[in-house]
């Protein structure tokens, strides 16, 4: 049994969860003069995902003990909300904020967190959500791989994680069944939406998680990035128009006929939806 | 700015689709992507070409070509099979640096989107996430206008990278219809030369299963039964079978014991995100609908049109699930003899 | 020889539970009273030992026990204990250990985490809180022009049949000319989900910022539509200084009839049986207001079953329990619902969003007809 805490190269365990604020999806507008996101008034919260992804990292921190690092870029009024994760057991935030790492698309943004995790030091597991609920590309994971040239398993459901051997095991969902992955570490594991239940804080830590040393900012020359990497300058894609989508209420059709008629209509349904 | 591997001047007028298969056959959504970008280069003069990464793989070629590829891009390695995310990002590296294409799509399907993902880094472009329509601007020289949605779906935007080649973009399933394939179409072959070392890839697929195992939490189809089906959850069974699903259940019915309570979904159960979840017989006690909110669509069928679940319903059918349950049945088996 | 087995006594916890009921916890006497007049004996062949509990709790004995959730708080023990134990109070503090501890059922964390988010222990978007009300128009609460705050509640905002009651009640405040406004999506949860939950920490939080809230928008008085609110804001927000004065609706309703504002009109021809809401009741001390109010309304007869008032049966709702699972066979409700049958009643009337639940449930789950639940507040619209 290997000592608690320790892995085999003889330091703490160190996992990184990234983490971002977004606001409420259903408070979002598009202003119909400017044809900007109109963000103003609408509540924010973390990222749902980025919550399933810290109670993994957490159970591994149950379990083999070690360090739980919040890793995320953004504005400062982020560090309200990430200190809900210290409430919940993770150690330090880690908070990437400059006006130069403003809008960033996903090349630009994997760079950042790559190097804001370069600069943590020695990690066995970076942790993501599997997607964001504002851009919902669910490419950040495979991009963070790569700038790091980590490992990766996605769209996990479970991890095991074997010190002995240094790998680690996730189970990835695929449409119509899974697969188990084991990958050497140092990994990045994306985390299926769902797929455990987010501990509540811990109030007892609450005093502790609010207090000023709890959180490190880190801005563009703390990083020492390429500054053509970050930020609008740093990404190649380009938003070109944006739209109010219909309502996201229920459309609330009624279907009228025979069972058969009905049934064929929902046939039809059915294969447009699941195409 | 940083600049991509290779830029809009270098690029070839080519869109090219990375083709994912699966026990031998193309995946639909790589159909869809070939279908679409046929229809894009032939009103722009641009060639479509398939990039085919895996082991024994020649037979799948053939489709490639009867779905609009102009050439094939093959590369044939044990090493391939299954999919590993090095290996292929690897390979799909060195053709893309080869090909230079103006435009790289894949589907976005959890291996399209590992790939995606890792290969825009490597090449130092834009990649565009899950887009929901594709156009091509050729006053610009050719400029990919991608269409995602954000925020729950609740946000449309269109996304275009100028600057930099390939022009990635992902694309959701299902978005694009089939064409109708010209059997006995050819097209070029090209080989591409594999370079791999078992120690390179990091990846161990340890097992790989199909069909099986999946939750409700996960199930990209939920039939839920309630009290109006009276039992009959065999009826269900055999349809969430036919629509790749799961089997749900609202208390009721696991009270009486028709039913294990690992399928009670709502408050006290599970909670799910199906795309679409199909609730039969079940009035919508709130409790219950807390399940299903996330669901992408609800259709509900019960005898009671003044039932609380029509009101969480996008399409509601008034009448008696045990009747139109198997003509559903019958009307998707129809269906599926004719495809 | 058997291993002798080793007991730790937790003096923290013990310390703990004697300071959370003031010292209360140290009378009991293991009478016994307790797990008599428990309802879980009825459903359950084994009674459910809650002066074992008791008796744990006071030596500092407990691990993560299932029994620790099933307290519905109905407060039935209370009421006979003869030393007068706050027994939910007990198992609030046993649960708030289970929750440091993380030893709490599946499911629970959520039910925090969807009030932190989302203001709601309901996972509905806190965007739409005021939609129940969509074509009302009822204003945005102002102290210079409304003389009550009509705080409508987290159950009846979003819960569909839960709806029809706060509407009713629109209807009625506005028959009787009473100058009303809500906090539209303001409206903060009461957190009384939080604490019966056990997490107490988190319940004083909400209920400090709450009392502020209030405080600020210029609130003296409130109605509520469920005991549950009603009851958290009674009992449990004194202590954090909310200066204002909480009603149950049916309390505001009967001082309206009292003063003539409320009158009702038209005739009700049903025969109808009233259940006490145990918050409301037991935990509130108002049996008589809900009742005034059905009596007022011409051509409604009441009857009662066979346990009323302070020994009115619980629907299982309470103590959390809305978001616990409860086994058929086990439902408390099923034996209210076999009560009310026998009272010949065609209409069940209740005053709270969780009694309706639970009680519509097992109707329908019983098959039973000739029998329907309504609100008091939906049978008091039906008279004006």
């Amino acid at each position: 049994m290997w000592p608690t805490g320790m892995s085999p190269d003889g330091r703490e365990w160190h996992f990184v969860v990234c983490m971002k604020v977004v606001p409420k999806p259903e408070e979002v507008r598009v202003d119909p003069e400017t044809r900007r996101l109109d963000r103003a008034g609408a509540r924010s919260e973390i990222n749902p995902p980025d919550m399933n992804a810290l109670e993994m990292a957490l159970q591994l921190k149950d379990r083999f003990g070690g360090r739980v690092s919040i890793l995320s870029m953004g504005p400062p009024f982020f560090e309200p909300y990430l200190r809900v994760g210290l409430a919940m057991g993770a150690d330090h935030i880690y908070l990437l904020s400059d006006r130069k790492f403003g809008g960033a698309d996903t090349l630009a943004t994997t760079y950042t967190l790559a190097r804001g995790i370069q600069k943590l030091g020695p990690v066995d597991l970076v942790f993501c959500g599997e997607e964001s609920s504002d851009g919902a590309t669910g490419q950040v994971p495979p991009g963070l791989a790569e700038w790091l040239d980590f490992s990766q398993i996605t769209l996990v459901t479970r991890v095991e994680l074997d010190p002995m051997r240094r790998v680690v095991r996730g189970r990835r969902e695929r449409p119509g069944g899974y697969e188990i992955l084991e990958v050497p570490l140092p990994a990045v594991i994306s985390v299926k939406t769902g797929c455990n239940e987010p501990r509540f804080m811990d109030y007892r830590l609450k005093p502790w998680a609010f207090a000023p040393e709890r959180v490190t900012v880190w801005s563009a020359s703390d990083l020492e990035v390429d500054e053509t990497f970050v930020g609008t300058a740093g990404s190649p894609t380009q938003v070109s128009g944006l739209a109010q989508a219909p309502s996201r209420e229920r459309k609330r059709i009624r279907l009228e006929g025979t069972p058969e008629e009905i049934a064929r209509v929902l046939a039809e349904r059915l294969r447009e939806l699941l195409r | 700015m940083a600049a991509s591997l290779y830029g809009p001047e270098e690029a070839q007028s080519a869109f090219w689709i990375y083709l994912e298969h699966e026990q031998r056959a193309l995946e639909r959504v790589s159909l869809e992507l070939l279908s679409k970008a046929r229809a894009l280069a032939d009103a722009a003069g641009w060639r479509v070409a398939g990039l085919l990464l895996g082991h024994r793989v020649e037979p799948m070629v053939e489709d490639a070509f009867a779905w609009g590829a102009d050439e094939v891009w093959v590369a044939d390695h044990p090493l391939l099979e299954p999919f590993t995310v090095e290996a292929h990002t690897a390979i799909a590296f060195q053709a893309i640096l080869r090909g230079r294409p103006s435009v790289f799509l894949c589907g976005a399907t959890p291996n399209g989107r590992d790939l995606a993902g890792r290969l825009a880094v490597r090449l130092r472009t834009g990649l565009t996430a899950d887009c929901t329509d594709l156009r091509l601007d050729l006053e610009k020289g050719g400029v990919l206008i991608g269409e995602v949605t954000g925020f729950g779906g609740g946000i449309v935007a269109l996304i275009t990278m100028p600057n930099h080649r390939p022009q990635m973009a992902t694309v959701r399933p299902g978005v694009f219809p089939l064409a109708t394939p010209q059997r006995g179409r050819t097209g070029v072959v090209i080989p591409l030369e594999v370079d791999l070392h078992p120690e390179a890839l990091r990846t161990r697929v340890v097992e790989r299963v199909v069909g099986r195992g999946v939750d409700l939490t996960q199930a990209p189809v939920l039939v839920v039964g309630g009290r109006g089906i009276h039992g009959r959850f065999d009826l269900l069974q055999e349809l969430a079978s036919l629509l790749g699903g799961e089997v749900g259940a609202t208390r009721p019915p696991v009270d009486e014991g028709w039913i294990d309570r690992e399928r009670q979904v709502g408050q006290t159960g599970v909670v799910c995100r199906p795309k679409v979840a199909l609730v039969c017989g079940a009035s919508g006690a709130f409790q219950f609908v807390v399940g299903i909110q996330n669901a992408g669509t609800v259709i509900a069928i019960n005898t009671d049109p003044e039932a609380p679940i029509f009101e969480f319903a996008d399409y509601g059918v008034v009448g008696d699930a045990l009747q139109v349950i198997p003509a559903l049945i019958e009307a998707l088996r129809a269906e599926r003899v004719m495809a | 020889m058997q291993e002798p087995m080793v007991l730790t006594p937790d003096e923290a916890l013990w310390e703990r539970l004697f300071q959370e009921t003031r010292g209360a916890m140290a009378l009991c006497y293991q009478c016994g009273v307790c797990t008599a007049a428990c309802p879980w004996g009825l459903v359950r062949r084994e009674p459910f030992s809650v002066r074992t509990m008791m008796r744990r709790a006071q030596v500092g004995l407990l691990d993560g026990d299932e029994s620790l959730w099933l307290c519905a708080a109905c407060g039935q023990c209370e009421a006979l204990c003869p030393r007068g134990v706050p027994v939910s109070e007990v198992f609030q503090s046993l649960r708030e250990r289970a929750w440091e501890q993380r030893t709490v059922p599946r499911g629970l964390s959520s039910v925090l985490w969807s009030v932190y988010w989302n203001n709601n222990p309901w996972f509905q978007p806190p965007s739409y809180r005021s939609r129940w009300a969509r074509d009302l128009e009822v204003p945005r609460f102002d102290p210079e022009q409304h003389e009550i705050l009509y705080y409508v509640g987290c159950t009846s905002v979003y819960d569909r049949r839960a709806q029809k009651v706060a509407r009713a009640l629109v209807q009625l405040l506005r028959a009787a000319g009473v100058r009303f406004g809500t906090l539209g999506n303001d409206e903060p949860c009461c957190g009384e989900a939080v604490k019966s939950l056990g997490h107490r920490p988190y319940f004083y939080e909400i209920a400090q910022n709450n009392a502020k809230l209030f405080a600020d928008a210029g609130v003296q008085e409130l109605i509520t539509t469920s005991p549950h609110c009603y009851e958290a804001f009674q009992n449990h927000y004194p202590r954090f200084q909310a200066g204002f004065r909480p009603y149950h609706y049916t309390q505001y309703l009967a001082r309206l009839l009292e003063e003539g504002r409320l009158r009702f009109s038209r005739e009700v021809r049903l025969r109808v049986t009233y259940h006490d809401p145990c918050y409301l009741g037991r935990r509130g001390g108002e049996y008589e207001a809900p009742r005034r109010v059905l009596d007022a309304i011409p051509g409604l007869e009441r009857v009662e079953m066979a346990h009323f008032g302070p020994d009115a049966l619980c629907c299982g709702g309470g103590g959390g329990r809305m978001w616990l699972e409860t086994r058929v066979g086990e439902r408390f409700a099923d034996l209210r619902i076999q009560e009310a049958l026998e009272t010949g009643a065609q209409v069940l009337v209740t005053a709270c969003p969780f009694c309706m639940a639970c009680l519509e449930d097992s109707l329908r789950g019983m098959g039973v007809a000739g029998l329907r639940v309504l609100d008091v507040a939906e049978i008091a619209a039906m008279a004006v």
